[in-house]
């Protein structure tokens, strides 16, 4: 019932910033363009009645064709649940920061910038998090090459008498 | 006399320093002694457990999620056994659930005596901290007797969980029989203490809009006077079923994120013993396959941590190991609030507002 209603106010926010609604597992799942995040989210927090108001988690997600962030989105004020989904172009991986509607999304955002090197425009403090700062690469994309243990040892043994 | 030239310092605070609980790590910038900036410097921990989740099977990442907070294991497994559940469509015997609650509730406990104890150490109140602990070695007994290992218990399995060894039961009576006193004495020997009430009450106020825009869960947004609960909000397992209050307090300090606790411990003990009282007799795993390969599709499931919201985000792309596994830890979010409330207060109280965060960096660096 009342996932119906909140339903209806999906595709209401999905014509107007062009994403697509779809139903996984019995959750909603707005899927949208980098470009109209703000809005997407704007909208969504704003819903009348359901707000999804609440910022739960962001995360990066590689597809090995584009990149995405995943928000999930619910209320401290009512059952509401809402993902929204933000694709982004691979070679060029630059989206909105959020921090202007949740400062929480303040520590999530430079995660995923630290393991999938999307640039937040707008984030105060775009760094590394959990790496150090000269740190190459991007962990969790899927290209990403992992080093095997022997070639890590060679790097490692000093040459004798350095 | 009036001083000139001042100038500001920069401190250096962990990733050694005791009172970091873990490998923490802040640059504080102070004036006399009077914080003006925060950075926090996280990730000393980081052991890439999401990216290790890609290389593993279902089964295999079980043992991983034990050393996320690893003062609570059983709820870390059981939110990532749940979750595959649910990717999978499995439900489990009644046995097991009540079981899973069991486990989970005593964790809940032992948790927040390590948060009380902690933080009256960093108060310089050793007493407290040695009773707090002298009690959660009984829990930690309790997990050895059926799983084995007393920090990462390892205790849950795509299914079920470990069925208790028949000497558990005992134990978990008298317990629950002691834990009247162990909560007075805590209250005589800290939270009465003078000392610590003027260490901690009023000091580092998060608002209740500061709380929710910053996504705080748990016992910190609570003592916020925001009345959320995973349990009661959304009832995973067999919660649905217990009579228990969800404590919120309104003081937005230190002293109320910390005495929040003890009001938790108190509803824990509720649940546990409806749960001893209605336990039914049965199996304690379902039939799984051998082989564990979710069907395409994936999952956002959180469950109430001691510390917060833990939520993992399973995608499947239909082999036997996972796409992608996201781990919402609740401590590394709640995290965000230190740089802010702590602005303005001695460098003394940010040792404060940081333990009562109970952060956990096993958590916070994944």
């Amino acid at each position: 019932m009342e996932n119906k209603v909140l339903k209806e106010q999906v595709e209401k926010l999905a014509t107007s910033v062009n994403g697509e609604v779809e139903e996984i597992l019995g959750e909603l799942v707005l899927k949208v363009q980098a470009s109209n995040i703000i809005e997407t989210l704007k909208g969504a927090k704003s819903f009348p009645n359901f707000p999804c108001d609440f910022l739960h988690d962001l995360c990066g997600m590689d597809l090995v064709d584009h990149l995405e962030t995943v928000y999930q989105l619910s209320s401290l004020r009512g059952p509401q649940r809402l993902r929204v989904k933000a694709i982004i172009d691979r070679e060029n991986p630059v989206i909105d920061s959020v921090t202007s509607i949740w400062q929480g999304s303040n520590f999530l955002e430079r995660e995923a910038y630290d393991m999938f090197g999307i640039k937040f425009k707008g984030h105060p403090n775009l760094k590394r998090i959990y790496m150090w700062d000269d740190f190459e690469g991007y962990p969790l994309r899927k290209d990403y090459v992992t080093e095997p243990i022997e070639v890590r040892n060679i790097v490692r043994t000093r040459i004798e008498g350095e | 006399m009036t001083i000139e030239n001042t100038e500001e310092l920069l401190l250096n605070m962990g990733p050694q320093h005791p009172s970091m609980h873990g490998l923490f790590r802040m640059v504080v910038n102070l004036e006399g002694e009077t914080v003006t900036k925060i950075e926090p410097k996280i990730g000393y921990l980081h052991r890439g457990m999401e990216k290790l989740a890609e290389s593993r099977t279902y089964a295999q990442f079980i043992p991983y999620t034990d050393r996320l907070d690893y003062l609570a294991s059983p709820h870390n497994n059981w939110a990532y056994v749940q979750t595959v559940e649910k990717l999978m469509g499995v439900e489990i015997p009644e046995r097991a659930e009540y079981l899973r609650v069991i486990f989970g509730e005593l964790a809940r406990i032992a948790s927040h005596q390590v948060c009380i104890a902690s933080t009256a150490l960093d108060m310089a109140g050793w007493s407290a901290w040695s009773y707090a602990f002298r009690d959660r070695e009984r829990i930690c007994d309790m997990y050895e007797m059926t799983a084995g290992s007393r920090l990462t218990v390892n205790i849950m399995r795509i299914g079920g969980i470990i069925e208790p060894p028949a000497e558990f039961w005992p134990a978990l009576k008298s317990f629950l029989d002691d834990t009247p006193e162990m909560l007075d004495e805590y209250n005589g020997i800290f939270f009465g203490n003078e000392i610590a009430q003027g260490r901690l009450k009023s000091v580092g106020i998060l608002t209740k809009e500061l709380a929710e825009n910053l996504s705080i869960t748990g016992p910190v947004l609570r003592a916020s006077g925001v009345n959320y609960d995973v349990r009661k909000a959304e009832p995973y397992s067999i919660y649905d079923r217990f009579d228990f209050n969800v404590p919120v307090r309104y003081g937005c300090d230190s002293y109320d994120r910390t005495i929040i606790r003890m009001d938790e411990i108190v509803e824990s003990i509720k649940i546990i013993k409806q749960a001893v009282r209605d336990i039914p007799e049965g199996p304690v795993m379902a039939k799984v396959p051998k082989v564990i390969k979710p069907p395409v599709g994936e999952v956002y499931h959180r469950v109430e941590n001691p510390k917060g919201e833990l939520g993992f985000y399973i995608v499947s792309d239909g082999t036997t190991k996972p796409a992608r596994v996201r781990i919402r830890p609740a401590t590394f979010i709640n995290l965000q609030m230190l740089p802010i409330v702590s602005l303005g207060w001695k460098i003394q109280d940010v040792v404060a507002i940081f333990a009562t965060l109970d952060a956990v960096l096993g958590e916070v660096d994944k």
